[in-house]
């Protein structure tokens, strides 16, 4: 894949080449407790709305009791160096900085959310109405982006200031004296869906099957898990935007022609509001 | 990775969204529409099939209509809707790389072929509908391609990461447009004089190109279907969603048995496959049998990748 540019400027993968940075981040899962000190700083410091996440943990369980094990695992924005985000973007909001970082242009995103289709890693989401200032930019695509405020200001990102157990590292990979590359080289890393041909660049310590596995993650939920995602999507109130959640509760044919309904209600009774919002 | 079995539960994860819902299945079954109508209205003035010329009229002005509709639902379902010309600034804004631009330009320029169409058919002037009615019918399936093509370039959304996606898509749009302009063309049957309706013979010759499109459509559904079997765990997830999980009434009742396979039958039965009435069942089973394709389309990949 050599060669293959993307977005702004056309900027290539940086990983590998001399002279560039490239920042990359290594989660040493071993070392994870799953505190979610990092979900609390990121969403507390970006004014993250309800019901999305920059960063959040994802808990599994295996075994049978008494051997049970739990793994844990922080999940992001990848960074990736061939990101399908980038190549979807029809208006150039989200692009490839030299330094590794992908990153978002609110004034430029017209909110159609291919980023968030086209992402494997579910690691997009849209800025809904729903947060605390009102300044802040809203109906966009938002992400990870690595922290660049802090990063070019020479601090590392607030999940790894934050983490407790210090399973977060960050730095320059194509620095072989950095952290980050000691600890990659050291270690055997995994990336997540690497099948996908993204090429991520949060590297996994530790990582296990179960956890790292979309199909096991549908099919293993948890049933408490299971309810409260239809809680959740029942009574969220972001359809506006949102009109393809679908409740597992109810699928007969009333219950999907139900559900399109509500969801298209939702859709015509707040388009007003997407129109003539601020005017008046 | 580690070799940890697979048995255990996953307890907590985020509750991801399906960014593109019903509105979009909507837009997808519109487009369809349209490109399938303008499709049957080309019949009598471009390819020379001189039947369907009575048809011809009202089938692109059908076409123009529920393209219409079309840019008021992907407008109004953009996050910031006003920001929706970014599409069209090129090539400063525009991201070549992406279809939603290539099809920004076919939404753009397609109605305006099929306004210059109607208008030479409407004044019988041969040359000019002919040259117009290649250059719609060219921009029609390159509209309707395109949607396939926005689904298709999402690796990670298998059912839809195929090459299959946009004639799939095609295809859906060819025969529901059939469908619904033989509904359409009934209703209008109602309101206008003797000489201007259109004959039985005629909707049972359109239901006869719809046949072909079912054939058509089954097929390529097999060859899905045989794939996801064949598929990776992923594709098999999809699979169960759709014929035993939340989207078995879209894909399994309303696409399949009510949409293909009923309409199949009854266009296969020589004995009433060119009555009125029977044309006209099948015909709105297709019609909104290819809903329900829309709908699990678009939305059964990322209710599955939500979970992740």
């Amino acid at each position: 894949m050599a060669g293959r540019t993307y977005g702004y400027n056309g900027v290539p993968p940086s990983k590998g080449k001399k002279g560039t940075k490239r920042y990359a981040m290594a989660v040493d899962l071993r070392r994870c407790t799953g505190c979610n000190a990092c979900t609390a700083a990121c969403k507390t410091a970006y004014d993250v709305p309800l019901g999305d996440w920059r960063i959040w943990v994802t808990e599994a369980e295996t075994g049978e009791f008494p051997k049970t094990k739990r793994h844990v695992m922080p999940r992001m924005c990848n960074q990736c160096d061939q990101p399908t985000c980038v190549r979807n973007c029809p208006t150039k909001a989200t692009f490839k900085h030299p330094d590794g970082f992908v990153l978002q242009r609110y004034n430029r995103c017209i909110g159609c959310r291919t980023c968030m289709v086209a992402c494997p890693y579910n690691a997009r989401h849209l800025l809904t109405d729903y947060r605390r200032d009102k300044r802040n930019p809203r109906n966009v695509a938002d992400k990870c982006d690595f922290c660049i405020v802090r990063v070019t200001r020479g601090l590392a990102p607030l999940c790894v200031t934050s983490c407790t157990g210090g399973a977060m590292i960050f730095g320059d990979i194509n620095d072989p004296d950095s952290e980050v590359s000691r600890v990659v080289s050291a270690n055997k890393t995994f990336t997540l869906r690497p099948e996908q041909g993204n090429a991520p660049q949060v590297y996994y310590i530790g990582l296990t099957e179960p956890i790292a596995d979309p199909e096991f993650a549908f099919h293993h939920r948890s049933e408490q898990l299971h309810d409260r995602y239809n809680t959740f999507k029942k009574n969220s109130e972001l359809g506006e935007e949102l009109a393809g959640n679908i409740i597992d509760t109810d699928t007969g044919f009333f219950g999907i022609v139900g559900q399109g309904v509500h969801n298209m209600i939702n859709f015509f009774a707040t388009a007003p509001a997407k129109f003539f919002r601020g005017l008046f | 990775m580690e070799g940890v079995p697979m048995d255990g539960q996953m307890i907590a994860n985020a509750f991801h969204h399906a960014y593109w819902g019903f509105p979009l299945s909507i837009y997808f079954w519109l487009v369809g529409g349209s490109a399938g109508s303008f499709v049957v209205s080309t019949l009598g003035w471009v390819f020379g099939v001189k039947k369907y010329k009575s048809t011809a009229f009202f089938a692109s002005n059908t076409a123009i209509a529920m393209l219409l509709i079309v840019p008021l639902i992907l407008i109004t379902d953009l996050g910031k809707p006003y920001r929706f010309f970014h599409l069209l600034m090129l090539p400063s804004f525009s991201h070549f790389s992406a279809p939603m631009i290539w099809g920004s330009l076919f939404i753009l320029t397609y109605p305006i072929g099929m306004l210059f169409y109607s208008y030479f058919v409407y004044y019988k002037n041969e040359r000019m509908a002919r040259i117009f009615g290649i250059a719609a019918i060219v921009l029609a399936l390159c509209t309707h391609w395109y949607t396939g093509v926005v689904m298709q370039l999402n690796p990670s959304r298998l059912p839809n990461h195929g090459s299959v996606a946009p004639i799939l898509f095609l295809t859906g749009a060819y025969i529901s447009g059939i469908g619904l302009l033989n509904i359409l063309l009934w209703i209008r049957n109602r309101f206008v004089d003797a000489a201007r309706q259109v004959s039985d013979a005629i909707l049972g010759d359109m239901a006869r190109l719809m046949l072909y499109g079912i054939v058509f459509d089954m097929f390529l559904l097999f060859n899905e279907f045989l794939q996801m079997t064949y598929g990776i765990g992923e594709e098999h997830t999809i699979l169960y969603e759709v014929l035993l999980g939340p989207f078995r009434w879209p894909y399994l009742y309303i696409e399949i048995i009510w949409g293909l396979i009923i309409p199949l039958i009854i266009l296969a039965i020589p004995q009433i496959n060119r009555k009125r009435y029977w044309v006209l069942g099948a015909s709105f089973m297709v019609t909104t049998g290819v809903f329900g394709m829309r709908v699990w389309w678009v939305m059964a990949s990322q209710y599955f990748q939500g979970h992740f």
